[in-house]
């Protein structure tokens, strides 16, 4: 048995806490990519393992690389599947998997806010959950999504703006 | 909408966490740590000592037989240029070597799990290696390559991930 391979592995506490913190918020933005909860489980996997691969050093990719893998691994899937056109039409649809903490207390408001994101223009809704549930920065999202950081921000406002309209009804 | 409430339906949105992942993609992520382990690192793994002598064994070998080449010919050389007008170039034998190149790399990586009759997972790490040894004789334009597959199959335990 090789049980010296561990010195040379990512130490084991920071890839897990790695994943144990932006792996929920990747596998939200995959969703939102894809049709299937199958595939975007595929995307992040293959996105945050190609991301720590390219890393020269043990430091944890930067998110902006990972979620431009997601990003463009997704587009490679739906032109390979010719489903871009569904992708997009399915964006518009209640999805059977939750793209949030489906906790009693919150369920019905989270969905609402899952229904709101899911009718937003796939442009606004990219950048909305990199920056709010991502946790990146404008510059992050521009280079994540291959925008101007200017572009991300209108967008973000504008994302903002129409999704406080879808949910008048829960907040106020 | 002025920022102010922009802020508050901001942090109101923050409040929704994104849904945990599933337990089977938990394990699936838990996995592919190997994957993401860079290839330099593979090449910086501890090896028990017969593996570094066996490997240090098998370059040392062919680079000792090409030093001893390359020996001989020069000192070929010294005593042909002594009696370069009675001997024709051509019947002082063996390879004058100008370079040496010895390679080492790894072509492929990858994990086999499998299940044992008692439901026990085993892990096997697969790697291909290429070794590739290239002598170059540039005077008489010869180049001998020799290239030699390795296929390593190591077992690893689960518990080490």
């Amino acid at each position: 048995m090789n049980s010296g391979s561990k010195h040379e592995l990512p130490a084991e506490s920071d890839w897990e806490q790695w994943i144990a913190r932006h792996a929920p918020a990747l596998l939200l933005f995959a969703r939102q990519q894809t049709n299937r909860d199958a595939d975007a489980q595929d995307l992040v996997q293959e996105a945050v393992v190609e991301s720590w691969r390219r890393q020269s050093q043990d430091a944890p990719p930067p998110l902006a690389l990972v979620y431009a893998t997601i990003r463009r691994r997704a587009i490679d899937l739906a032109r390979r599947d010719g489903r871009r056109a569904g992708r997009e039409v399915a964006a518009h649809q209640d999805r059977p998997e939750c793209w949030f903490d489906a906790g009693v207390e919150e369920r019905e408001r989270n969905m609402l806010i899952q229904k709101a994101m899911s009718h937003l223009p796939e442009i606004y809704r990219q950048v909305v959950t990199l920056k709010v549930w991502g946790g990146l920065t404008f510059g992050e999202i521009a280079e994540a999504l291959e925008i101007p950081a200017n572009t991300a921000a209108s967008r973000y406002r504008n994302g903002l703006i129409e999704l406080r309209s879808l949910t008048k009804e829960v907040f106020i | 909408m002025n920022d102010h409430e922009l802020q508050r339906f901001e942090a109101e949105l923050r409040r929704a966490a994104p849904a945990p992942l599933p337990e089977g993609f938990i394990a699936r992520l838990r996995v592919a740590k190997l994957d993401a382990e860079p290839a330099r690192r593979m090449r910086l793994e501890p090896k028990p000592g017969w593996a570094r002598w066996w490997r240090l064994g098998r370059w040392a070998a062919p680079a000792m037989a090409a030093a001893v080449v390359g020996l001989m010919v020069g000192k070929g050389k010294v005593d042909l240029q002594s009696i370069a007008n009675k001997k024709p170039l051509a019947v002082s034998g063996g390879l004058q070597v100008d370079d040496v190149q010895m390679d080492h790399e790894l072509v492929n990586s990858f994990d086999v799990v499998a299940t044992l009759p008692g439901g026990l997972p085993v892990r096997f790490r697969c790697r291909q290696w290429k070794d590739q040894l290239v002598v170059t004789d540039k005077s008489r334009g010869v180049e001998v390559q020799q290239h030699s597959p390795l296929v390593e199959v190591v077992p690893v335990r689960f518990e080490t991930y």
